[in-house]
């Protein structure tokens, strides 16, 4: 059993796609919105695998420090999503 | 690699999928947030089994954050009405996505090399954050900034309207 870079990007393909999904299926739109850091999960993986596998030049950690990035804008997108639900929604 | 963090490496991304699979499908915001939990700790298992032990620290303490965000008592909803046919056509488009981006994988003819930087590998990636791509993480630092305001103003305008709904 090994990990290569192909099975990585079906991972990140997968949770990209599953991210999609949930942002389009949910009819409310703050469960829409927690698609959002599945989606950013996805790629951060995909970064991750090719910093890991793929790196043949240049900074081999630049992947994994999008990675820390994109959960970061994860987390502050929810956080300003769940706020202006609770704006909205009380209107 | 070995075959432990291959392991890892599986056990991980199946629990991102299957909490990504029950945060689509669960209702509740409690079973959400314990959903996104779940991806959180799978997408950090993944990254420490590719030796980014750093990034997983921070996936899973941010991605605990937005957990903890969707689990707030004061949790509301927001019912946009969306039709049903636009929800189908999104969800024909998600997988439409996940054909390509698998095509994509599968065809790719990529250049293989191997880094390992250690288990943390923390100087590295705060060498890139701090000094070689400052810019971006000022971008991303600004967008976490206008976030909290904007979300801080949120709450903080309604909480006297819900304070006064609560006393009548």
């Amino acid at each position: 059993m090994s990990v290569t870079l192909v099975s990585v990007l079906f991972v990140a393909a997968g949770l990209t796609a599953l991210g999609a999904f949930i942002a389009a299926w949910k009819r409310e739109l703050t469960a829409a919105l927690t698609g959002l850091p599945v989606m950013f999960a996805g790629a951060g993986v995909a970064f991750v695998g090719v910093a890991r596998f793929g790196a043949v030049s240049g900074a081999p950690a630049l992947g994994q420090e999008v990675a820390v990035l994109l959960a970061i804008a994860a987390l502050a997108a929810v956080g300003l999503g769940v706020g202006l639900a609770g704006r909205e929604s009380s209107r | 690699m070995d075959s432990l963090h291959a392991i890892g490496f599986y056990v991980s991304a199946a629990l991102a999928g299957v909490g990504g699979i029950l945060l689509a499908f669960l209702h509740g915001h409690w079973h959400r947030a314990l959903a996104l939990g779940a991806v959180g700790l799978g997408a950090a298992g993944i990254y420490a089994s590719l030796s980014a032990g750093f990034a997983a620290v921070v996936v899973l303490v941010c991605y605990t954050g937005c957990a903890l965000l969707v689990a707030r008592p004061d949790y509301r909803t927001v019912e946009p009405g969306a039709a049903g046919l636009w929800r189908q056509i999104g969800g024909v488009g998600a997988a439409l996505l996940l054909v390509v981006l698998a095509y994509a994988a599968f065809r790719g003819r990529f250049a293989h090399a191997t880094f390992y930087g250690g288990p943390l590998n923390s100087v590295s990636v705060a060498r890139l954050l701090f000094a070689r791509d400052a810019l971006a993480t000022e971008a991303v630092a600004g967008v976490v900034l206008v976030a909290l305001v904007g979300a801080a103003i949120a709450w903080r305008r309604e909480r006297p309207r819900d304070e006064r709904e609560a006393r009548r």
